[in-house]
């Protein structure tokens, strides 16, 4: 499966990762976050967002398909309401 | 996209500079000043500071977690990842995070088995894939980030994972914040607060600010025009002679932060007496480590790291930059010396940090200025 995530690191590579400072935030700083849109949930407290990235909803529970969520560093963090 | 589209409308951007136009008295000079590192990059991204009349000048603030990392931890970390048996995983930017004498990159290079990650759960992933590896990771960032490390580490235990431990850097945003307003370098009129961080611990921490200091603080979102609105909103407080926290974020921060959140943190972590944040010093209980419930996984005490301390280059100014005391400009090596590409000083390795934004985004227009 490729996600978006695969996509950029192949595209950038390691001398210049995802937070490649002409690019978006960088993921190591606090203040990242994107809002994504959960497409299937699990019971272990993950979900899968749009892209099929895995992203932690413990801290947003309960999450339905549907939901949009904000995330950071593999973490749903709020709702986006 | 959804929440993301509205907030760049072009249009909108006009009326509300027009507005900020409308709310400021000419001939006062005000400074308000960002507190996030990622205001800093929407700031230059979308060239706001030109949006803005010149008597309002924004101050880049001590946000961001990369830049204040002193050079000490990164060499305590390369000592980790030079380790045979270790896989060391960390986010992108602290790769080329410069240590006293070489990078994790640099380590990399030589044979360290450092591997980029996007989410502490890619580093327990690792972990689960290789029991035969010591796997560490690299955890950093301020309270927007400690709950992904901490849920990470609650699953790492549940699992009896005996493989994975966590080199915590986790640092607080509202300590060196307390020692802002006081800055005889700074008279600053109000502070734009960290949307995301807000998330987490909510907008009420920040009552300090109009309380102890009579400065307001609104706290804000992170596309353009979040950030107009919210400097409109901090003028408008000094107009009216207001001084509040007000949340301009409402779609994603609920004043009281998020409860989960908090529990997690409180149950992984701890306070450490004190921490080292570069340019600024040793700042007390400013950082997070493992709380002893989750001792085992603590990187820290699992290896034996040299915890020198390391003095900053001296012709770096980061930590000028990260009190907002010189703009990124100002600094001797800008742009000479100190590149993204071959960064001496922190702030300019991060996207967030105020020099690299600067310099992707900033130094043209202002090399047109001057010529």
């Amino acid at each position: 499966m490729t996600d978006a995530r695969d996509t950029v690191s192949q595209a950038s590579g390691v001398n210049a990762p995802i937070c490649d400072p002409a690019g978006e935030h960088c993921i190591t700083c606090s203040d990242e976050g994107v809002p994504m849109r959960v497409v299937a949930v699990h019971d272990d407290g993950t979900a899968i967002c749009e892209g099929g990235i895995e992203v932690m909803v413990d801290l947003v529970a309960p999450v339905d398909r549907g939901d949009e969520v904000l995330v950071h560093a593999g973490t749903a963090i709020a709702r986006v309401a | 996209m959804k929440y993301v589209d509205e907030f760049r409308d072009r249009e909108l951007g006009r009326v509300l500079a027009a507005q900020i136009v409308a709310t400021v008295e000419p001939g006062r000079h005000y400074k308000v000043m960002e507190v996030c590192g990622g205001h800093t990059h929407t700031i230059y991204k979308y060239g706001i500071d030109d949006l803005l009349p010149e008597n309002v000048e924004l101050v880049h603030g001590p946000g961001c977690p990369v830049c204040v990392i002193p050079m000490g931890r990164v060499d305590d970390a390369i000592a980790i990842a030079k380790r045979p048996d270790v896989v060391f995983t960390c986010f992108g930017d602290m790769l080329r995070v410069p240590g006293g004498d070489e990078t994790l990159l640099d380590a990399k290079a030589q044979g360290a088995d450092v591997r980029m990650v996007y989410s502490p759960l890619d580093a327990l992933r690792i972990a689960r894939e290789n029991p035969e590896r010591e796997v560490v990771f690299l955890a950093i960032g301020f309270e927007t980030t400690a709950p992904s490390t901490a849920l990470t580490l609650v699953r790492a235990k549940r699992e009896r994972l005996a493989n994975f431990s966590v080199m915590c850097n986790h640092v607080l945003i509202l300590p060196p914040l307390r020692a802002l307003p006081e800055s005889p370098d700074l008279r600053l009129d109000g502070f734009i607060g960290p949307g995301h961080v807000c998330t987490v611990i909510g907008a009420r921490p920040f009552e300090f600010v109009p309380a102890d200091y009579g400065k307001p603080v609104v706290i804000s979102g992170f596309e353009p025009l979040d950030v107009l609105q919210s400097v409109h909103m901090v003028l408008r407080q000094v107009a009216d002679g207001r001084a509040e926290v007000e949340n301009q974020y409402t779609r994603v921060v609920p004043y009281d932060g998020n409860i989960a959140a908090l529990r997690v943190m409180s149950e992984v972590f701890e306070l450490r007496p004190h921490f080292e944040w570069r340019g600024l010093g040793f700042i007390s209980q400013s950082g997070l480590r493992l709380s002893g419930a989750y001792a085992d996984f603590d990187a820290e005490l699992r290896y034996a790291v040299p915890g020198v301390r390391v003095a900053d280059p001296k012709a770096c100014q980061c930590g000028e930059v990260l009190k907002g005391v010189i703009k990124p400009w100002e600094c001797k090596v800008f742009g000479t010396a100190c590149t993204p590409e071959r960064p001496i000083g922190t702030c300019m390795v991060s996207s967030e940090g105020a020099c690299a934004a600067y310099y992707n985004y900033g130094r043209f227009a202002r090399e047109r200025v001057v010529v």
